[in-house]
């Protein structure tokens, strides 16, 4: 029996009719199976090899067996950081071995589970894919990736996803990403680390593990069951669950301490001009409508209309240019002029909620600038200058997500941040620390006076407190 | 390849069915909406990408129907050309920058103390660091910016150079997803646009495929060779010009086809969508056809809807029909028969032979009034790896009707065709039609009653 990788799949050639896993494709004329029954099919046939072990004959019994499927290489890394893993890092790194390198890890967020799959991946010593949701934690991922193996390694980290496309013996690639392309790439991979796992029952997403033949395998996640119970499909695909640990297990986590300092600014009259003509547009279709906005099934009316209705549609767009006009107010480059007087010798991060206008400050005030636009090894560069200390300032319009890797700074300013995104300043807090005793970290938000948001909130309350009376 | 994005694409959904929005190509309205769109583009030319974005959204500030004019507008510019224009290396200009701002700190607009710095500084130092004007400087500065890139080519006018011939170099994969791909060519006119936007309002509803069924009453060659090109797997089926299945390949009209992909055989899967809406331009290079998709609809339920398709949707292929002969010793053969006394009749790929991964499509059958019926395939003169490949294919096809007509010069013998190895009719340089009437005399077979046309 041959078996060959194809197209996302092992074909089986001159299979005997008592191969496992396989169906007959009448296609074709032979058995076929997927892709992640590559190593329960060496195992059966008594050709399994773990690292430097023989062959596990069973009972003297082995099927002829020749692998043409594999095209995964063998890499001797270690992990350059100087950084022990704490207990339970260690823990989870033995089950995982002890497992024999199958299974997910569950942990909370913020306990270093990028950390773990660093000496996963040293560990098994084979070329790695890594899977994560979402483009920012892909560029985290290779960030670290890079830190940890970039010198030991004959090409950069690879990265697959997010415009583009190298595949290298370690790549960071995105669900979506991996999902097109696994059937190209599913055999070049000994170790698959999937990222917050728990999305990976997904009947898309569940493709990624079946096409690729990585006998290795570690799942990582903060939640790992499901709500629709898919997360029993799991174990299948990459392994049991080898540790657990939770949260106030892991107490004492670390939160930082800031203080919020709210400021607005007015618009120019040339602004206000503008914006009182396009808002104008929008107030009066809502009113002769009488849509009830303040309800999410007004707003859903009201977008649904826009879809049929030529004046709808113009009244939506100037609501966009309305809104758009008041975040980027031109007199919040004055108060971040004053604000960068006071704080040019702190280490400062200036948030955008759009990417013009992160690259309007950038240009204007010559400060590196991350984007959803920035390549990722140039996002890399920039967060690692920053983290050295080599630029003190840093203009991004990307929503930094919880474990996300971003150094700290102490001084954060929100320019664009509507009022109606609490949340979002929350978020953005977390990666505030204070830089000496004296003074705390601070977290500055500017918004623009007398605008549709301050507006939107007003009304917002209004009608809350008349559904609470009624 | 031109695609519309999920966002972009117009279907209309019923209990049973799922069917494309398309729209008349020759309504006034979208003819005018083309035209002007087409004018747009080519006024922008030279200009930054997001000038030319910002000119397509006005035209759709108070309009319906922009879902349309996206549409319009996304395949245009897929048929664009936009480049980073600059004379510096923005990357390195920004690190230069940074570097240099770093220790500057505050940059102000507007200065307050004498050692504040303004931004002109900086920008000129760094300028004459690489020894470029101010104003390169600040302009490379983000020349790499998908907004600022600039306009430089509008449509594709690739010499066509799909051949159809299967060398067996072009790998599927790299075709299976979106690429430039060098068998299609394009002129940018308004009906171009307009039949290539409902081409590509179908192909969007495809990406959700599962499985394709298509009927073909001609050009087999061309469609099969396009399921092979875009990696699709095939189960194939001879059928009547009425469509129903029937026995033998000798019988058949045409051929009915299910498509899907490997993995397909152990779930359903919409993973092929992409190959198959890639293929569906290849069908309207046929005269009469049809096409049965199953599309999912909701993944976590795997609750599927039919789309059909067939010739009198009146779809535009952009795709290569192909050259109509492989060889010249065809092409001549061909013009011969015309010439000759014989009641023996030359038809051309006639027939497919389902061999498992590919299809044979021999060149010629040859078939007489009374109902006798020979399959002839031409072994000209081919590269020793082409020849491998085909006689490998050969050696699969299990009819006592098949006759090859095998050229001296090439360096391999009888016993590499297998079961066939009696039926090689050796030529020199030409062949004669006498001598494939003869081989048709001896080893023609007689066709299934059943094959007799009402």
């Amino acid at each position: 029996m041959r078996i060959g990788f194809d197209d996302g799949t092992l074909l089986l050639r001159n299979a005997p009719d008592d191969v496992p896993y396989a169906e007959w494709d009448d296609r074709v004329d032979e058995y076929r199976t997927q892709a992640y029954r590559y190593r329960s099919l060496l195992e059966w046939a008594g050709k399994w090899t773990d690292g430097n072990e023989q062959a596990t004959l069973q009972e003297g019994f082995a099927h002829t067996l020749e692998d043409a499927a594999r095209a995964y290489p063998y890499l001797d890394l270690t992990p350059a950081l100087h950084i022990e893993p704490r207990d339970y890092q260690q823990a989870a790194l033995n089950a995982w071995i002890d497992h024999d390198r199958r299974g997910s890890v569950v942990l909370p967020t913020g306990s270093g589970k990028t950390f773990l799959g660093l000496q996963a991946i040293a560990d098994a010593g084979v070329s790695t894919l890594v899977v994560t949701p979402t483009i920012d934690l892909m560029n985290q991922w290779h960030a670290t990736l890079t830190n940890a193996f970039g010198d030991q390694l004959t090409e950069p980290v690879g990265v697959l996803g997010g415009g583009s496309h190298d595949v290298t013996a370690i790549t960071v690639t995105t669900y979506d990403s991996a999902y097109r392309y696994v059937n190209e790439y599913g055999d070049q991979f000994g170790l698959l680390v999937v990222d917050e796992e728990h999305h990976l029952p997904a009947p898309t997403y569940r493709q990624i593990p079946e096409m690729m033949i990585a006998p290795y395998r570690l799942g990582l996640t903060a939640t790992y069951e499901r709500p629709d119970g898919k997360h029993e499909l799991l174990e299948d695909l990459l392994g049991p669950v080898v540790y657990r640990e939770d949260v106030d297990e892991l107490a004492g986590e670390y939160l930082s301490e800031y203080e919020t300092i709210h400021m607005s600014v007015e618009l120019t009259a040339d602004e206000l001009e503008q914006y009182d003509e396009e808002y104008q547009i929008y107030r009066d279709y809502v009113d002769t409508h009488e849509f009830d906005l303040w309800k999410e099934e007004g707003y859903q009316e009201f977008l649904k209309r826009t879809s049929y209705d030529p004046q709808g549609r113009r009244a939506l767009i100037a609501k966009q240019r309305a809104e758009r006009i008041a975040r980027t107010a031109e007199k919040k480059l004055d108060t971040l002029d004053n604000l960068s007087k006071r704080h040019h010798d702190d280490r400062a991060i200036i948030f955008t909620a759009n990417n013009d206008f992160a690259y309007d400050i950038s240009q204007e005030f010559i400060v590196p600038c991350i984007t959803h636009q920035t390549k990722t090894d140039e996002r890399t560069e920039i967060l690692e200058r920053f983290r050295t200390g080599e630029y003190s300032m840093l203009v991004t319009s990307q929503v930094l997500d919880e474990g996300i890797d971003v150094p700290a700074a102490n001084v954060g300013i929100i320019l664009s941040g509507s009022a109606s995104k609490r949340q979002y300043a929350q978020r953005l807090g977390r990666i505030l620390r204070p830089t000496d005793d004296r003074q705390p970290a601070r977290l500055y938000e500017i918004i623009t006076e007398d605008t549709m948001e301050t507006y939107v909130s007003q009304r917002r309350r209004e009608g809350v407190s008349a559904s609470a009376d009624g | 390849m031109p695609v519309l994005t999920a966002d972009l694409a117009r279907s209309r959904t019923t209990d049973e069915t799922v069917t494309p929005l398309f729209i008349d190509p020759n309504e006034e309205r979208y003819q005018q909406t083309a035209h002007e769109l087409i004018q747009l583009f080519e006024n922008h030319l030279g200009e930054p990408k997001g000038d030319l974005e910002d000119a397509i959204d006005e035209l759709t500030i108070a309009d319906t129907d922009y879902k349309i004019v996206q549409g319009l507008a996304k395949l245009l510019k897929d048929e664009c050309e936009f480049e980073i224009v600059t004379s510096v290396d923005p990357r390195e200009v920004r690190r230069r920058l940074f570097e240099k701002a770093n220790g500057r700190y505050p940059i102000v607009r507007q200065p307050t103390l004498g050692e504040d710095t303004q931004k002109l500084e900086v920008y000129s130092a760094v300028a004459d660091d690489l020894g470029v004007s101010l104003e390169e400087c600040y302009r490379g500065m983000y020349a790499d910016l998908e907004d600022n890139k600039q306009l430089v080519r509008i449509g594709t006018r690739t010499a066509d150079q799909y051949a159809s011939d299967d060398d067996g170099s072009t790998s599927t994969t790299n075709l299976t997803g979106s690429s430039d791909a060098e068998y299609e060519h394009t002129d940018l006119t308004v009906d171009w646009l307009l039949t290539r936007y409902n081409l590509a309002l179908a192909q969007a509803v495809l990406y959700d495929a599962t499985e394709m069924r298509i009927q073909v009453l001609d050009h087999f060659g061309t469609v099969f060779s396009y399921v092979k090109l875009f990696g699709l797997m095939h189960r194939i089926y001879p059928i009547d010009a009425d469509g129903e299945r029937v026995a033998s390949t000798d019988q058949a009209a045409g051929y009915e086809a299910v498509l899907d992909g490997p993995a397909s055989l152990f779930s359903k899967s919409q993973k092929y969508g992409i190959r198959m809406a890639n293929f569906l331009p290849a069908l309207p290079l046929c005269d009469r056809w049809e096409m049965g998709a199953e599309i999912l609809v909701d993944e976590t339920t795997g609750e599927t809807r039919q789309f059909a398709l067939d010739h009198t949707e009146d779809l535009e292929s952009h795709y290569s029909a192909g050259d109509q002969f492989d060889s010249d010793v065809e092409r001549t053969l061909t013009r011969k028969w015309e010439r000759a006394n014989t009641d023996w009749e030359l038809v051309r790929e006639d027939d497919v032979f389902d061999l498992g991964a590919e299809v044979m499509i021999p060149d010629f059958a040859i078939e007489h009034p009374d109902g006798r019926r020979a399959i002839l395939e031409i072994v000209g003169f081919w590269t020793p790896e082409y020849l491998d490949a085909k006689l490998e294919k050969i050696r699969k096809v299990e009819a006592d009707n098949f006759v090859l007509a095998v050229s001296e010069q090439l360096d391999c013998a009888s016993e590499e065709f297998g079961s066939a190895a009696d039926r090689v009719l050796w030529f020199k340089t030409g062949i004669h039609v006498y001598d494939v009437v003869d081989l048709a005399e001896q080893y023609a077979t007689e066709m299934p009653q059943s094959q007799e046309q009402a």
